[in-house]
């Protein structure tokens, strides 16, 4: 009993606790006798699986930029049913504001969007990013004067990709909240247009990664033959 | 993270794979350097009436959670640092409390950023998808509701986590949910940057756009590069240590697996340095952002600038 109680007394003088960073326990040792692979087998396959992910994905990616999804009818009509109709049209037939109607597809309703998109608060911002824009979407440059507040307000809607990319201009002068609502407004009038634009497109689809041109084209005057309208630049 | 109570010092493992250990230098800075950033962050959205609106909300919170991960982890890595040098006491109970409350923050800060970046993904998807009805969707009544849903949800998960890490449930429940995360995020984005290609490619083929096929092109090159850089570096620097958790449950004694548990520390920094790139690749995106940070740390009487 004695010598029970030295020894027991002695392993908890010796008994070192030791401050490490391990979760398993090391009183069983590992055998490592025998391995048929490499002992980092397990860290490379790893990282050579993560690697062919991170490209794969990017590779998926960039093809799918060239070859579009079939998507688009779905998101597109779920936008249409979300309209209640509430396009304000004015029929003036012009091809640089149906253009911008189709620069303006998704939309632009909160002014908290435009801390997400592109946005060209002042004027004079406004006009050299729209002689500097690159992006497609951006403001047209055609337009000019005309364009009104649609292009001024410059976001490219439809990415959000593009703009995470870009510097979201949502500072500088801090618009008036007027301002903002009559943007908003406006935004809200240029996004109803498009739904209505897309159905008919929906039915071009083009599926190849080749003549996109020529069948966009021709539906894009299928659109502007059956909605003639603009929608936007009328306001101001 | 955890420590170990070793009975006898002479019986220490001698494995091939010895545990690679990171200085402690590298740890401290990269986490003081996180968390300066994250804490500006936070401090900028919150100083910038502009910035309140939802996804700056979710941005914040993000850089909130990375900012306790950063100081909760270079905290401890002073504390073992000191452990190790013999100037703290080891004994059993304090110690033992502090390092529970140091696991339930950490625990709680990753939760709580996969949380984050989960309802930026769903965020930027109602932007984009129901674009018009974003306000009535996304007020800030709500944005604070998810908020405090998402904290106290970290907070309960974190201090069960811990109380519980010794069942395997726990871990499975840690696992599974990284996973759905990971699976969700993907997928919203690469739905809204197919939705983005298809109208980037209606545009391109205008007949005015003419020469913007090529800017068309090199923005959609941006666009995969953008979403490459954001699920990959999730990806890349949370997935080795949510192998480590699998590994842990799976394989404790297989020495494949022990070579792949001998990289922790290494695991712990790619988390960290996550942290670190946070901020780059959400907040700092945004000009407003930048913008309040400029005036903030450039401007020396700070009531006249913010």
């Amino acid at each position: 009993m004695s010598d029970l109680h030295n020894r027991s007394q002695t392993s908890a003088r010796r008994g070192d606790y030791v401050w490490q960073y391990e979760y398993y326990d090391d009183e069983e040792p590992v055998s490592f006798e025998g391995l048929k692979a490499h002992r980092y087998s397990i860290v490379i396959g790893f990282w050579v699986g993560l690697a062919v992910f991170v490209i794969f994905m990017f590779f998926v990616l960039t093809l799918l930029t060239k070859t579009g999804a079939p998507h688009q009818e779905n998101s597109d009509s779920a936008e249409k049913r979300q309209q209640p109709g509430s396009c304000m049209v004015d029929f003036t037939v012009s091809q640089q504001r149906n253009e911008k109607a189709f620069s303006r597809p998704l939309l632009m309703g909160p002014h908290s969007y435009f801390h997400f998109y592109i946005k060209e608060e002042d004027q004079a911002e406004g006009t050299q990013r729209n002689t500097g824009a690159t992006g497609v979407g951006k403001t047209h440059k055609d337009g000019g004067a005309q364009q009104g507040t649609c292009s001024q307000n410059g976001g490219t809607s439809y990415s959000g990709m593009d703009d995470i990319e870009e510097d979201v201009e949502a500072a500088g002068g801090h618009p008036s909240l007027k301002e903002i609502m009559d943007e908003s407004k406006t935004d809200r009038e240029c996004a109803s247009l498009s739904p209505f634009n897309i159905p008919n497109y929906v039915n071009m689809e083009p599926n190849s990664t080749g003549a996109d041109d020529t069948e966009d084209e021709s539906s894009i005057v299928l659109e502007r033959q059956s909605y003639p309208r603009d929608v936007c630049c009328d306001i101001h | 993270m955890d420590y170990n109570i070793s009975m006898n010092t002479s019986s220490v493992v001698q494995s091939d794979c010895p545990e690679v250990r990171v200085p402690v230098s590298v740890f401290t800075t990269i986490g003081l350097v996180s968390l300066a950033e994250n804490f500006l962050v936070v401090v900028a959205v919150i100083r910038n009436s502009n910035l309140h609106s939802p996804m700056y909300c979710f941005i914040c919170s993000l850089a909130a959670f990375n900012t306790v991960a950063s100081l909760t982890k270079t905290f401890e890595t002073l504390m073992i640092a000191f452990a190790d040098s013999g100037t703290l006491e080891k004994t059993g109970s304090s110690e033992t409390k502090l390092d529970d409350i140091i696991d339930s923050l950490l625990c709680m800060s990753f939760v709580g950023s996969i949380s984050s970046f989960l309802a930026i993904a769903v965020d930027r998807y109602i932007t984009i998808f129901h674009a018009l009805r974003y306000h009535n969707i996304m007020t800030m009544q709500r944005t604070r509701a998810v908020l405090a849903i998402i904290w106290s949800t970290c907070g309960l998960s974190a201090i069960l986590m811990v109380r519980f890490f010794d069942s395997t449930f726990i871990m499975i429940y840690f696992v599974i949910f990284f996973l759905l995360s990971l699976a969700i995020i993907c997928f919203l984005y690469i739905f809204i940057f197919m939705l983005a290609r298809i109208h980037a490619r209606k545009i391109a083929s205008l007949p005015s756009s003419g020469g913007r096929r090529w800017q068309w092109r090199g923005s959609s090159m941006r666009g995969a590069l953008t979403l490459t850089i954001l699920v990959g570096t999730f990806v890349v620097c949370w997935a080795p240590f949510f192998l480590h958790l699998i590994i842990i449950m799976v394989c404790p004694t297989n020495p494949y697996c022990e070579c792949y548990r001998s990289l922790f520390q290494l695991h712990m920094l790619l988390l960290m340095s996550h942290a670190l790139i946070d901020p780059a690749i959400y907040a700092f995106r945004s000009a407003e952002l930048r913008q309040t940070f400029r005036r903030m740390l450039l401007c020396s009487n700070w009531r006249q600038c913010v």
